[in-house]
């Protein structure tokens, strides 16, 4: 490919990066695995829905360079047919050479699946060029659309994805739903969505967002001109209907969306634990899992009748867990006092390791159960009722949540947490403002470590049972990705990130196979498009805090809304 | 009487003499000003005095206490403050924020006071937050307040800068070139500002400054370093005219063409 060729259809580089990416995904496997799945019945699977998204969004990108339509649709058109060629080009390659002996997923149902099933080769060909085409166009296109009805097309595309990949888990929801559950046969066929329901879906999804950018203008600006008190008491029904959702939520959703719910609690409040640490405090702990281990040891140890020292209940046990999270967390910061940085890091990754090969240890064997871990832990009862079932444990972890994003949320603005972010922004001159660095990040340590030891020790009762593999890195690095994901320092953000980087690969069993794989892709997304999280943190506004009088010239100071950047 | 004084400090970095047998006596409600060349070792006696080095000998007197062998933060506590020769804001956090984590010695709030918001805790944070604001509109930042440190525009830097010492409620303020990066309108504007900030506040000011314009237009003493030694001390008009202080700044022969000698 000379140069003059690219500058002249710079969709050329596109399309290779395009084939490159669809290649990849192909040989991987991704594409054969996400094939069981249907978004739309009998019209698209999600892998042929992974490949097209793809292509399109790096057309989507190329075009976007464009000064005008028609060079918008030539780079679009191009982008997609060299897209095409080079997945042609994989299908030619797979059916004349076994490449198995190298890419154990390059089988011929694979590339069956790249020529939309057809019998007679060249017909399927013929159509992965044609769909190349039709992609990038379309993708080009829609680069030039004006804002507002391309957002919307966009969120169209993506909710159907979204409900047709879910499918599986949603359908047995709503059929149990009563009165709603023909509105499940009318949305769901046996597999994805249904034709009528995909189409319906979409059209609902549009109004709704029509709607939306009609009325939200000016739904603002009212909301913005009520007095203070009327805007209390808007913000109290909202509160309250926020509650209520919470609390009915497990009955609502059944057994299996419950138990997801569950671990998203878990890695909130561990995901809550990390962001006091490296969020608020800006240290970089990468044995967050200790504390995680800790608490459920604790739990396991003191109520367990497996091991026989002691027979407390989960409530008795529960203080003794928080303490001993709070004493390790102590016990790891003080040798790491003077570290910074990436020494931080790798020693705490350390400690994280010894924790779990304690446990683990024979030689501790009869104190903490080896690799066999300990079983029998009670689950946790109030007045008779025990905490069992997954809905039922939603509302233990959910009250633990709660607690820990409180404590979090009183304490980001105050003195204490002032002096996290300052030694997080600059050490030496935080000392310099008259703060004690040991004790300021010994704090950070103890809460951190409290609260995941709170989630460790929920985590023992569920489960009735505690083993050390439970406990290994990858839970840290998980939570990790969390905060990262979400927003660092921002309360919100975590309980975000935890929905999207833990609840997902929950409801899609395909996705664990690639889960560090989408970790990977997500985090340089993330760094690359918002790096600042799906939720950042937000400034407070303190200039104007509590000056009653100055909550309506709010919309004018320059400080309120504007200083991302 | 001196409200802060070294005593024959000396501070070596390996076999580098940084400060050598330093004795430097600042008045009380002064505004005294070190200068010197580059690497004469100025900002070295600030670390020293700030508790940032421990120096190897001599004593930091600050009211006839020592402070040498303190912790930055415990120094601060004492009523020695500082702020940097290139910026050191807290860049993410809003200009409030800065403040408020300046006044930081001077809360109590425990942990539990502060997750109950028991009466105590509220009452400290209003107060904290009514000097904070008092202290924005001291160093004339009203209304910018909610802006994030690092988008605010340089001079506004400097000047939260000296408003976050100030917060620590220092008896002693150390500026470390206050006038870097400023042109003559505003370093003028910084000169009367720090001339009412020791009149309306009363605090003594140690000043490095590289303006001449600056240090001569304000500083009452000033102390010449070269190679960590004093060579220099008296009136902006006596050191103007020493002759040893125009050869560290212009080399040797320059003083035959000295200005004040007539």
């Amino acid at each position: 490919m000379s140069s003059a060729l690219t500058q002249r259809f710079p969709g050329i580089n596109y399309g290779f990066i395009g084939g490159v990416c669809l290649v990849i995904l192909s040989l991987i496997g991704m594409v054969e695995t996400f094939n069981q799945r249907e978004i739309i019945s009998e019209v698209i699977t999600m892998g042929q829905t992974l490949l097209l998204l793809t292509a399109a969004f790096i057309a989507y990108k190329g075009a976007s360079r464009a000064s005008g339509t028609g060079q918008a649709a030539v780079i679009g058109l191009t982008t997609g047919l060299v897209t095409a060629v080079i997945l042609a080009l994989l299908v030619l390659l797979g059916k004349s050479v076994n490449m198995r002996q190298v890419f154990i997923n390059a089988s011929p149902v694979l590339f069956q699946i790249l020529i939309f099933q057809q019998e007679e080769l060249w017909v399927g060909i013929l159509l992965l060029l044609l769909a190349g085409l039709i992609t990038g166009l379309a993708a080009g296109l829609l680069a030039r659309v004006s804002a507002r009805p391309r957002s919307i097309l966009i969120t169209g595309i993506f909710t159907l994805t979204f409900v047709g990949m879910l499918q599986d888990t949603l359908s047995p929801v709503f059929s149990e739903w009563g009165a709603l559950s023909g509105f499940n046969e009318l949305l769901f066929a046996a597999n994805g969505l249904s034709i009528s329901g995909a189409v319906g879906l979409f059209t609902a999804v549009i109004a709704v967002k029509l709607l939306w950018n009609w009325k939200s203008a000016s739904t603002q600006t009212a909301v913005r001109s009520m007095p203070p008190q009327a805007r209390k008491r808007l913000n109290l029904v909202f509160a309250i209907i926020g509650v209520f959702v919470l609390l009915i939520l497990p009955q609502v959703l059944g057994l299996f969306l419950s138990e997801v719910l569950t671990i998203i609690g878990l890695y909130v409040m561990l995901g809550l634990g990390l962001n006091i640490i490296v969020g608020f405090s800006g240290m970089l702990d990468l044995g967050h899992v200790a504390y995680f281990a800790i608490g459920s040891y604790t739990i396991a140890i003191l109520t367990s009748p497996e091991l026989g020292f002691f027979s407390f209940t989960f409530w008795q046990a529960l203080p003794f867990a928080i303490v001993m999270g709070v004493v390790t967390g102590i016990l790891i910061c003080t040798p790491v006092l003077k570290m910074r940085g990436d020494y931080l890091a790798i020693t705490t990754l350390g400690f994280g390791e010894i924790i779990r090969l304690l446990v683990l240890s024979d030689f501790l064997r009869p104190w903490l159960g080896g690799a066999q871990g300990i079983g029998k832990i009670p689950k946790a009862a109030i007045m008779g009722f025990e905490f069992t079932r997954p809905q039922d444990l939603y509302y233990l972890i959910l009250a633990g949540c709660l607690l820990v994003a409180f404590i979090a949320w009183r304490i980001r603005d105050s003195r204490l947490g002032r002096s996290w972010m300052a030694v997080r922004e600059d050490e030496d001159v935080a000392q310099a403002m008259a703060i004690n660095l040991v004790s300021t990040k010994l704090k950070a340590f103890a809460v951190g470590a409290g609260f995941s030891a709170l989630s460790g020790a929920i985590f023992a009762t569920k489960l009735s049972s505690v083993y050390p593999h439970s406990f290994n890195v990858m839970i840290s690095i998980n939570i990790l990705c969390v905060i990262i994901v979400g927003g660092m320092g921002s309360i919100p953000g975590v309980i975000v990130g935890a929905a999207a980087l833990v609840g997902l690969p929950e409801l899609l069993r395909e996705f664990a196979e690639y889960r560090l794989l989408v970790y990977g892709a997500v985090l340089v997304a993330m760094m690359l498009l918002r790096p600042e999280g799906l939720w950042p943190e937000a400034q407070l506004a303190r200039e104007l805090k509590g000056d009653d009088a100055t909550a309506e010239t709010n919309n004018q100071t320059p400080a309120a809304a504007g200083s991302q950047s | 009487m001196a409200i802060i004084a070294t005593q024959n400090l000396t501070k070596q970095f390996g076999g580098l003499v940084a400060i050598d047998n330093l004795s430097i006596e600042v008045r009380e409600n002064s505004i005294h000003s070190i200068i010197g060349p580059n690497g004469a070792g100025k900002t070295t006696v600030f670390n020293c005095i700030t508790g940032f080095y421990r120096p190897e000998a001599g004593d930091i007197l600050l009211e006839d206490r020592s402070l040498v062998g303190f912790l930055p933060d415990q120094i601060v506590q004492r009523g020695v403050a500082r702020t940097y020769q290139n910026i050191r804001l807290f860049q993410n956090l809003t200009a409030m924020e800065n403040i408020l984590v300046g006044l930081h010695g001077h809360l109590k709030a425990g942990f539990v006071g502060i997750v109950m918001r028991s009466p105590a805790t509220r009452r400290e944070e209003k107060e904290a937050h009514a000097e904070a604001l008092r202290l924005l509109k001291f160093v004339n930042l009203t209304g910018k307040g909610d802006l994030l440190a690092k988008n605010l525009p340089y001079g506004d830097q400097r000047r939260l800068e000296i408003a976050r010492a100030l917060a620590t409620r220092p008896k002693v303020l150390c500026l470390d070139e206050p006038a870097a990066g400023m042109n003559p309108k505003e370093s003028q504007d910084l000169m009367d500002f720090i001339r009412h900030l020791r009149d309306a506040v009363g605090i003594t000011i140690l000043l490095i400054e590289h303006q001449m314009r600056v240090v001569m237009g304000i500083s009452e003493m000033v102390t010449v370093l070269d190679y960590g030694r004093k060579i220099a001390e008296g009136t902006p008009a006596e050191v103007q005219c020493n002759a040893q202080v125009i050869e560290a700044y212009l080399g040797r022969g320059s003083a035959t063409a000295q200005p004040c000698a007539a």
